[in-house]
């Protein structure tokens, strides 16, 4: 590692995230990425620049946006020169496509780049059912009129019934939420704990948008200039009143609201990332270093482990391979898909058996001090348009760590993790500039 | 092939029967039958059915795969052995002298030995016969077994043990079991799936399988039958819970499942599974059950283990 050149994050931007069908109903996952890198090129002076290459991706995604990043490039102000790509690791897609490029940079092979997500709730792709998929590419194929008649006569009145894409586990049939519910009881997470959690959030996100914190990472868009799902003036006692949404087989242990789960969100996010002598010589600010990451995955299907618990395995290996410990941290940016998910986590990292027998530690990892979690809000407040989460945090992240700098005389340090479905969960760490 | 018992005849069959055609002909005597029951003794057929040059059909293998949320891969799944080879079990059951009723029959226990991967191309013998005649405490149990081969190969591949009720019916010199102590309470686990079954699924089962008993069809043939509503397949359960074990299995296992209250569609049934390894941490054995999301009455518990 130590021969690789370095991956500094020079600044991001977003549009505000907006609940689904709302705001951004009418725009689709091309017109807010690309607002998001039309926000981003304006802000670093990077018009007709040509860029390393531009990753990106969305989880809900159809598939005539094939090349979505590209296109949204091609969209842009910057070079149409500028190569891109598209990946997608659910919820995991804005952290993983900034660790590649990050990756590309520290090798030489890449200056400069632009990580994106972007998702639209909104404006998802409907699916025919299987069998009119399988009619229509029947006729496509047939060549007579007797093969076509053939296709056609296979056709039965469900079949026209459209599907909506949802949040199910294709493995399991149960939804994200419902996976959720079953970690949180099997934790014993309180719903109390949850909607202080929740609380939180909004709280420390309005204050950050109060103090004027977002004004250089955020850009208004469709006349929406703040995040739609915040509720700045939320209370535990309206966070209470709130019935129970997941989890309600669980009967007295149902504990998961519409409160402290993320809502269906709109929205796009956008890195710049680089190589110092690139920063430095386009005159460009250098917020952070991208350090390291690290990707885990559980085995949820028989409930082994919970769904979007691999997060606590990646930040296990990953700070046992930097050598740190949670008193080396900072700052904690952890995913809120649910605040569930956070309490769980922060429960398995407490537990000395878990730590023990499951990340092969001697004792329990540490206990996460919860001055230094999310302290600019985070998803239960933001909303998550699933892959633009990861650059919404990063972003964030990059900009606290460099407005701190330094920390009893080494660089301000910030951990991030986020869960996905799937099993998937990515963590990071970043350092001051 | 094992060598065939003495006095018990083999009858080898043109071609594997279609299932349909046995309902109907099992409707058309159900009156003959009925008749039948207050004179049938308590002895099954000395017959084996036997059916050679099977081969699995890749369209309906497909077909079964998608239903079940198999991956396609060419190694037929266990379930989809079942659905071609169970036809000649059928027409043992089909039979003059099977001493039981074949329309009402409930399917109590199933269980798969898959010993040797069968890849759809391959040539199969099929053996089934009539074994096990019991009494239960509500009718009369009979084991139907189906042995599959490879053409020319006496190891048999695929074993199935089909256990069935026939409800009511109380054959003379059977003993009658009483109720062996109350049966112990359900209590759910934790869910690790669910499943959504539409009024469609038993349709769907029964195009893949061939099995178009009517208490699967329809409200209205169901009713006929007296069953408030339709009911899922059992072996549709069994077959999805083993697909849902997962590539662990591997290619060579037992699979068996209990089945207990029907499935009424449309339901959503509540499914555990649990993974146990050996002392190495590999895996060696799911056990599965399914219960009913708002009932909580359990349907049907089974495992799959390694062979």
């Amino acid at each position: 590692m130590s021969t690789l050149r370095k991956a500094v994050v020079v600044g991001g931007n977003r549009i505000p995230f907006a609940r689904a069908n709302g705001a951004y109903a009418m725009t689709s996952n091309l017109d807010m990425l690309t607002a998001a890198l039309d926000g981003l090129v304006a802000r670093f002076g990077l018009q007709d620049e040509r860029l390393g290459e531009v990753a990106g991706g969305a989880v809900l995604k159809h598939s005539r946006d094939f090349n979505l990043t590209r296109e949204a490039v091609l969209g842009s102000a910057l070079s149409p020169e500028t190569p891109a790509y598209d990946l997608q690791q659910a919820c995991a897609t804005g952290l993983e496509a900034i660790l590649g490029l990050s990756d590309k940079i520290k090798l030489g092979r890449i200056d400069s780049a632009i990580a994106g997500g972007v998702d639209s709730a909104s404006d998802a792709p409907i699916v025919v059912s299987e069998g009119l998929r399988h009619a229509v590419l029947e006729l496509n194929r047939a060549k007579t009129l007797q093969q076509k008649l053939k296709a056609v006569s296979k056709l039965r009145p469900k079949d026209v019934t459209p599907v909506a894409p949802g949040t199910n586990e294709p493995r399991t049939g149960l939804s994200m939420g419902e996976h959720q519910a079953l970690t949180t009881a099997q934790w014993n997470i309180s719903r109390e704990a949850q909607d202080e959690l929740a609380l939180a959030s909004h709280r420390n996100l309005a204050e950050a948008y109060d103090r004027g914190f977002f004004d250089d990472l955020v850009t208004p868009y469709r006349g929406v200039t703040r995040d739609g799902n915040m509720r700045a003036d939320t209370s535990l006692e309206k966070l209470a009143s709130l019935r129970t949404v997941f989890g309600r087989q669980l009967g007295d242990r149902a504990t998961m609201t519409a409160g402290n789960s993320t809502p269906l969100t709109d929205g796009a996010s956008a890195v710049l990332l680089s190589s110092e002598d690139w920063a430095e010589s386009h005159d460009l600010p250098i917020l952070a270093d991208i350090v390291d990451g690290e990707a885990a995955a559980v085995d949820f299907v028989h409930g082994k482990d919970g769904l979007l618990m691999a997060p606590v395995f990646a930040v296990a290996r990953l700070l046992g391979r930097l050598g740190l410990t949670f008193e080396d941290i900072d700052y904690f940016e952890i995913h809120e898909a649910f605040a569930g998910t956070v309490l769980c986590h922060l429960a398995a990292w407490e537990d000395e058996e878990f730590c023990r027998e499951r990340l092969g530690l001697d004792g329990a990892l540490g206990k996460v001090d919860r001055a230094k979690l999310n302290v600019n809000g985070s998803s239960l407040a933001a909303g998550h348009p699933f892959a633009a989460t990861g650059g919404r945090i990063v972003a964030t992240l990059a900009k606290q760590l460099h407005e701190r700098g330094t920390v009893d005389g080494r660089p301000a340090r910030g951990l991030v993790s986020v869960c996905a479905a799937g099993g998937l969960g990515v963590a990071a760490v970043l350092e001051a500039r | 092939m094992s060598a065939p018992a003495r006095g018990i005849e083999t009858l080898e069959l043109a071609e594997m029967p279609s299932l349909s055609r046995l309902y109907v002909a099992a409707a058309r005597d159900a009156a003959r039958k009925l008749v039948k029951k207050g004179t049938a003794r308590g002895v099954l057929p000395a017959a084996r059915h036997r059916v050679a040059g099977v081969r699995p059909d890749l369209g309906k293998m497909t077909e079964y795969q998608s239903l079940l949320g198999e991956t396609k891969r060419d190694i037929a799944p266990a379930g989809y052995v079942h659905t071609l080879a169970f036809p000649a079990a059928m027409s043992v059951m089909g039979r003059e002298d099977f001493p039981l009723p074949l329309l009402g029959m409930v399917h109590l226990e199933n269980r798969v030995e898959y010993r040797l991967p069968v890849f759809y191309t391959d040539l199969l013998e099929v053996t089934a016969w009539a074994e096990g005649l019991a009494g239960h405490r509500a009718g009369t149990r009979v084991d139907l077994v189906v042995e599959v081969r490879h053409a020319g190969n006496d190891d048999v591949a695929w074993r199935g043990v089909s256990t069935y009720l026939a409800k009511g019916v109380y054959l003379p010199g059977l003993d009658r079991p009483g109720v062996n102590g109350a049966r112990e309470e359900f209590r759910p686990p934790l869910p690790t799936a669910l499943w959504r079954l539409s009024s469609e699924t038993g349709r769907e089962y029964a195009a893949v399988s061939g099995d178009v008993n009517p208490i699967h069809l329809s409200s209205i043939s169901a009713r006929a039958l007296g069953m408030r509503r339709s009911i899922a397949h059992g072996m549709y359960t069994a077959s999805r819970a083993l697909a849902e074990v997962g590539p662990q299995k591997g290619d060579a296992f037992v699979w068996e499942v209990k089945f207990e209250a029907p499935v009424f569609l449309p339901a959503r049934v509540c499914v555990n599974i649990t993974d146990s390894g050996d002392s190495e941490g590999a895996w060696e054995r799911s056990d599965f059950v399914g219960w009913g999301a708002s009932s909580g009455r359990r349907h049907f518990v089974g495992r799959v283990e390694r062979l």
